[in-house]
């Protein structure tokens, strides 16, 4: 392109320079032929006054000496001027001949003023004096004629160097038209030739790389001639080549990484082995590969998960983990590791080693088998090494999800147990209650079978007895009641009635109120039934009106509410207690803590929190020192799966 | 630097010249008498009449007088500002004219002053006097010391007072050089002409030299004299005198003394022309009555 322009460039510089040189050396050549023509016009002129002044000078030969003789003054201008013409024809002349003619008119004129002067000057006989002028009479002549003849030759010449003039002129005209014209037409060709190219070669690139735009990548711009644009185009070339190229490997690479994200969701969603075979699956397409096996660690020793024998001793998989220092590894059969003969037997076709570790410690292997042309690559191995990160991690984190299960498994127990005595220990609070309320039927049972005892009327003893039976019922209601409440249950979710079940703990409480006596005031709302564990949720109201009871020693008024809400319903257990202080509020909720000293567990109000929790609900309490406090319980209608 | 010196020189003496001075010279005439061929003589003295003018600030223009005699007339006639007269013109001017000499040009070969010669051609028979007899004599002008006056007195003085019977024929050429080339052309068997001419000629055509022998020569006379009219502004003749006495120092004027063949130009006087009055005497020749034509 540089090269071309300058070439082009050069072209037109130069043919700017022949124009110009040829217009100029035309130029030249016609004004000098000119000038020789005008000077030969000149000389004509000279010639003429040179005539016309010879033939002054010889008129006035013949008036000299007489009374109509011209001024001496007048003639020496003439002869001035004469001589003042040879001169100039002397001076400008080079032709030989007419330099010749000159010299001889030259000399002619210096012998004829010789003789005009004589004549003008000299005094003598008329004889004498008309022989002098006899003598510049014909040196006159003479003179006129040697210019006639020049004239002649300069006629000639003048007329030869005219048409020869005029025809180079001419000539000059044509070929300073030829050359302008030619010069004009190769500048216009070479301009048009150049313009072409370069905009021909713009309009591909721009073309080409307008489609490469538009996503043909790898698309290629043809020129054909070696220039710049040429090496443009190339790299240009290049570009879309290693655009595509690019374009394939980041697809490629995606694709892998795709597949690398496919093969993490089985690995994030592993479970006691059960889709190690998914995983081999897409490792194997991962890697385009033929088999891929998954060896785990297990008790020091490795097991294929396929249970196929493994030929590897533990201590040889240890020594290649640490001899490709921990990092994903090539083996092909040509350069196995000497470190491991073992492997020598199984590897047959380009392998690849994925180490699975466990905080850096071995716990597995991935094995894949690759017995296509090319085996594996750089890539594959940076891809090898994040799924190696990536099993190892999803390969822990089973691990992890496996210990924490045990460990929430060993909570729940722990937790069910804490229930179970919390439960046992509200019964605990309410056994002396209880014990009254079994003592009046039983004392009711004794009193009737003594009376019974001694008595002989069977009608009186049918009517005791009918009594004692009725008191036993009695007691044995309050002790299944008692047994339905503290026998250790699972959790069983149904359809819970909070109105009727706040009635039922009001009523193994009822002893502890009418002792403590507390007026009890019941507004039950109009609520839906809601789905919970019935067990549980007794066991929370009933501990919360135990601390009603509690904060109300010695009398006041426990109010129960329910009532609807948008989100489910609530239930208001409120009394008119000693409250709660403002500073052991925010902490009424830990276990343990408790301010009932050694009647309390502290462990009521933190499980029932629990329960409450378990079951999508909160509690909330709002409580004032020496007036009361509110506990309100909100539960959904349907408590979360 | 010289040069601006004169220019300035030039302006200020202008300036103070009388008025009426420059109002009533517009041109200054100068008469040349024929010593030599007049138009070779005229472009010796061309180039000195425009360094004057350019110098002066006035038009100084030459005429050629046809022949030596008419100088008094003409100069009267033609009422002429000065003259570069010969010895015999010269005098008879400062006679008849009153004209005062004022300068005169020494020759390049130092002299200022001319012989006249009588010579003869080398191959002819006349080696003295005696032997001119008969002959056919070429002078140059009857006005001219060196020319005519000189061999008259040279006659006078061989006991030949009647000269026009002594020779066949005798004629005035009006020139020296046409009398010099009368005899080598053999139009006459003597010729009476100035040394200086006659020197410039061989000089110019060495050939003649050899073709020529002198017989008789004068005394040193003054050459041309620049006479200038008794009419012309004092001021006037003392700065064409300055200009032309120091024209040998200025470039321009050595350029112009080159082509009047000349080295310089010196003052000259009246006492100058003693030799000439002698020469006159000797010729027996009375200044008021001479007729010169």
């Amino acid at each position: 392109m540089k090269r071309r322009l300058i070439i082009s460039l050069a072209i037109l510089f130069l043919l700017f320079t022949a124009g110009v040189g040829v217009t100029v050396f035309y130029i030249y050549t016609v004004t000098k032929e000119l000038e020789t023509v005008i000077s030969l016009h000149r000389v004509e002129i000279i010639r003429q006054n040179l005539v016309i002044n010879a033939q002054t000078v010889q008129s006035h030969l013949y008036t000299i000496g007489t009374a109509f003789g011209s001024e001496v003054d007048v003639i020496v201008e003439h002869v001035s001027d004469l001589d003042r013409s040879v001169q100039t024809c002397m001076g400008c002349h080079h032709s030989e001949e007419l330099r010749a003619k000159l010299q001889d008119l030259s000399n002619i004129l210096e012998q004829y003023k010789d003789a005009l002067s004589a004549l003008i000057t000299t005094t003598a006989n008329i004889e004498r004096i008309e022989r002098l002028r006899l003598v510049a009479i014909n040196l006159g002549n003479t003179l006129l004629n040697t210019a006639q003849e020049m004239a002649f030759i300069a006629d000639q010449r003048l007329y030869a160097k005219t048409k020869s003039a005029l025809k180079e002129i001419n000539n000059s005209r044509i070929i300073l038209f030829i050359t302008l014209s030619l010069a004009f037409f190769i500048a216009l060709t070479v301009a048009v030739i150049f313009t072409g190219q370069t905009t021909k070669s713009v309009a591909t690139l721009i073309n080409t790389t307008r489609e490469l735009k538009a996503g043909r990548l790898g698309i290629t711009a043809s020129y054909p001639y070696k220039d710049e644009f040429r090496e443009l185009a190339e790299a240009f070339n290049d570009m879309s080549r290693t655009l595509k190229k690019n374009h394939d490997e980041l697809l490629l690479f995606t694709k892998r990484l795709s597949d690398l994200y496919r093969v993490t969701i089985p690995l994030y969603s592993l479970s006691e082995g059960l889709a190690y075979d998914d995983v081999a699956e897409i490792i194997k397409e991962l890697f385009d590969a033929d088999r891929c096996r998954i060896i785990l660690l297990d008790n020091s020793h490795f097991r294929d998960i396929s249970s196929k024998e493994l030929h590897l001793h533990e201590k040889e998989v240890e020594a290649l983990y640490l001899y490709y220092n921990k990092e994903p590894a090539i083996i092909i059969k040509e350069t196995p590791p000497s470190i491991a003969p073992g492997l020598l037997d199984i590897v047959q076709e380009p392998l690849l080693l994925i180490w699975i570790k466990q905080q850096d410690r071995l716990s597995g292997l991935l094995m894949v088998y690759k017995k296509r042309q090319g085996g594996f690559n750089d890539t594959d191995l940076r891809i090898a090494a994040i799924l190696s990160n990536i099993i190892s991690v999803s390969f822990m984190n089973l691990k992890l999800m496996e210990d924490l299960k045990a460990q929430m498994k060993e909570l729940k127990e722990t937790q069910e147990q804490l229930i179970q005595a919390a439960k046992l220990a509200a019964l605990g609070e309410m056994a002396s209650n209880i014990a009254h309320e079994l003592n009046n039927p039983l004392t009711s049972i004794i009193g009737f079978s003594e009376l019974s005892l001694e008595e002989t009327d069977i009608d009186t003893i049918k009517r005791d007895l009918k009594i004692i039976e009725q008191e036993s019922l009695r007691a044995k209601e309050i002790v299944n009641q008692l047994l339905e409440f503290a026998r250790k249950r699972s959790i069983q979710i149904s359809d819970v009635n909070l109105n009727m079940l706040m009635k039922e703990v009001l009523q193994l409480a009822s002893l502890q109120l009418k002792h403590e006596n507390i007026t009890i005031e019941e507004r039950y709302g109009d609520i839906p039934t809601i789905k919970g564990d019935h067990n549980q949720l007794k066991q929370v109201f009933l501990n919360l009106i135990n601390n009603a009871i509690f904060a109300m020693a010695g009398g006041g008024v426990l109010t129960i509410r329910t009532g609807k809400m948008d989100d489910g319903v609530y239930v208001d257990v409120e009394d008119t207690g000693h409250g709660i202080p403002p500073d052991i509020l925010p902490r009424i909720f830990e276990p343990f803590f408790t301010t009932k000293k050694e009647k309390g567990t502290g462990l009521g109000l933190s499980i029932s929190y629990r329960i409450i929790e378990s079951h999508g609900g909160r509690i909330e309490v709002k409580s004032e020192v020496n007036k009361g406090t509110r506990f309100t319980v909100i539960l959904p209608i349907n408590p979360p799966s | 630097m010289i040069r601006l010196f004169l220019i300035l020189l030039t302006i200020i003496s202008s300036f103070s010249l009388p008025l009426h001075a420059q109002e009533r010279k517009s041109e200054i005439l100068i008469g040349l008498i024929p010593e030599e061929n007049i138009f070779r003589q005229m472009d010796r003295y061309r180039p000195l009449g425009e360094y004057l003018t350019k110098r002066l600030n006035i038009k100084v223009r030459f005429t050629i007088l046809s022949r030596y005699g008419d100088i008094i007339d003409r100069f009267k006639a033609r009422g002429l500002d000065g003259a570069f007269f010969g010895a015999f013109t010269g005098v008879l001017a400062m006679e008849r004219l009153g004209v005062e000499p004022l300068v005169r040009p020494v020759n390049l070969d130092g002299t200022s002053t001319a012989e006249g010669y009588i010579f003869v051609r080398s191959d002819s028979e006349i080696k003295s006097l005696k032997e001119m007899k008969g002959k056919t004599i070429a002078f140059v002008d009857r006005a001219t010391a060196t020319g005519y006056i000189f061999a008259i007195a040279f006659l006078k003085e061989h006991g030949i007072d009647n000269p026009h019977r002594y020779f066949r024929e005798y004629y005035f050429t009006g020139s020296h050089d046409s009398a010099l080339l009368s005899v080598l052309d053999g139009r006459a068997d003597i010729g009476v002409a100035k040394s200086t001419i006659i020197k410039k000629r061989f000089k110019k055509e060495p050939f003649m030299e050899k073709e020529i022998t002198i017989i008789a020569r004068s005394v040193p006379l003054p050459d041309v004299t620049l006479c200038l009219s008794k009419g012309i502004d004092p001021s006037l003749r003392e700065k064409i005198k300055k200009i032309l006495l120091e024209m040998d120092r200025d470039p321009e004027g050595r350029i112009v003394l080159q082509k009047l063949e000349a080295s310089r130009f010196i003052s000259s006087s009246k006492e100058d022309f003693i030799p000439v009055y002698n020469l006159i005497k000797k010729a027996g020749i009375d200044l008021k009555t001479y007729r010169y034509r």
